[in-house]
C-alpha cells in the first residue's frame, strides 16, 4: 500500500438505528477506498462516534477530510445515540467536511465556514433516503438505497482522490442526477419511479459552502 | 424551495393532490426522513396533519411536480 502524503481522513458513522445503520454500511466503501490509497483514516464507527472521540481525533490529527454521517438539524450534527458531536462551537479549521445529515447546510455549515472550516458540502433541507423494508438486514443489497447513497459517497471519494470540493460536489450531484433520470425512465421499477422525487429533493438540497477550490 | 402565498382553497386542493399522489406509493417502499422511517400511511398522516414532516412532504411533492411541468428535471444539475 503506497503512503499518501498530505492529510488524513476522519469518518464518523454511528449505527444505533435503522437509518444510521444504512449510512454506516454504505460508508464502508469510502473507508476501503481511503485505505487502498494509503490515506491515514480514522473510522469512528458505532459507539465510537461520540463527541469525545471525535474532538480528540480532530485535535490530535487535524484531518483534511471529515465525513460525517448521522442525524442532524440546522445547528448540530449528531453521532451515536444522537449525541451532538458537531455544533456551532466546533473547531474544524482547515478541514473539508461532507455532512450526510439533515439541514446542517442551512445554518451550521455557514457557521463552521466562519470558524475556519475550508469547505462544507451538506444539505440545506432534510436528507431523504428511500429503502426497501425487506432489505434492512442487508442494507448493502438494497437497490433503492444504493441509488441514494452510492452517488452521495462520491462527495467524499472524489475529495480523497485529490480533487477540489467543487469537483466533489458536482460529481456527486451529477451521479445522483444520472440515477434520477434512470429512475424516471421506462426501465425503472415502480419503486424507483416513485422514489425519484425524493432523490430530486436531495439533489436540490445539496450545497457547497466555503472555498470551492479546497482540496485534500 | 420557493414560497408562494396561496389562498386556503388552493392550499387545500394542493394538499389533496399530494395525498392522492402519496396514495400510489408502493407498499414495498419506505422513506426515511431524518430519524423517521415512514410507510405510505404514515407519510399521508403527516401530510394531513401538516406538521413539520408533512409540510416538507407537501413542499417536496409540489417542487417535483413544478419541475416536471417546467422541464427542469431534464435540464441537469
Amino acid at each position: 500500500m503506497r503512503e499518501h502524503k498530505g492529510g488524513s481522513a476522519l469518518v464518523v458513522r454511528p449505527d444505533h438505528e435503522l437509518v444510521t445503520k444504512y449510512l454506516c454500511v454504505w460508508s464502508e466503501e469510502v473507508i476501503v477506498m481511503a485505505q487502498k490509497k494509503g490515506i491515514n483514516t480514522l473510522d469512528l464507527k458505532g459507539k465510537k462516534a461520540s463527541r469525545k472521540e471525535f474532538e480528540s481525533y480532530v485535535k490530535a490529527h487535524n484531518p483534511s477530510v471529515i465525513f460525517l454521517n448521522g442525524h442532524g438539524n440546522s445547528v448540530a450534527i449528531t453521532g451515536y445515540n444522537n449525541e451532538p458531536i458537531v455544533d456551532g462551537m466546533s473547531a474544524l479549521s482547515g478541514a473539508i467536511v461532507y455532512a450526510r445529515s439533515c439541514d446542517a447546510g442551512r445554518d451550521l455549515g455557514p457557521v463552521l465556514i466562519g470558524r475556519g472550516t475550508r469547505a462544507f458540502i451538506g444539505y440545506s433541507r432534510k436528507f431523504i433516503l428511500g429503502y426497501l423494508p425487506d432489505k434492512i438486514m442487508h442494507p448493502i443489497n438494497d437497490p433503492i438505497a444504493r441509488l441514494f447513497l452510492e452517488p452521495s459517497n462520491l462527495a467524499v471519494t472524489t475529495m480523497l482522490k485529490g480533487k477540489t470540493a467543487a469537483e466533489a460536489h458536482t460529481r456527486s450531484k451529477e451521479a445522483m442526477y444520472k440515477n434520477f433520470r434512470r429512475m424516471l425512465s421506462s426501465a425503472a421499477t415502480y419503486e424507483e419511479r416513485f422514489a425519484a422525487r425524493w432523490l430530486w429533493s436531495n439533489i436540490n438540497g445539496q450545497v457547497l459552502l466555503g472555498d470551492s477550490e479546497a482540496r485534500m | 424551495m420557493n414560497e408562494i402565498i396561496l389562498d386556503d382553497e388552493t392550499k387545500e386542493r394542493l394538499k389533496r393532490l399530494v395525498l392522492e399522489r402519496i396514495n400510489v406509493m408502493p407498499d414495498t417502499l419506505r422513506i426515511a426522513v431524518g430519524s423517521l422511517e415512514l410507510t405510505k400511511q404514515e407519510v399521508a398522516a403527516h401530510v394531513r396533519e401538516e406538521d413539520e414532516i408533512g409540510t416538507q412532504m407537501i413542499a417536496m411533492e409540489l417542487e417535483f411536480l413544478r419541475d416536471l411541468a417546467s422541464g427542469a428535471v431534464y435540464a441537469g444539475t
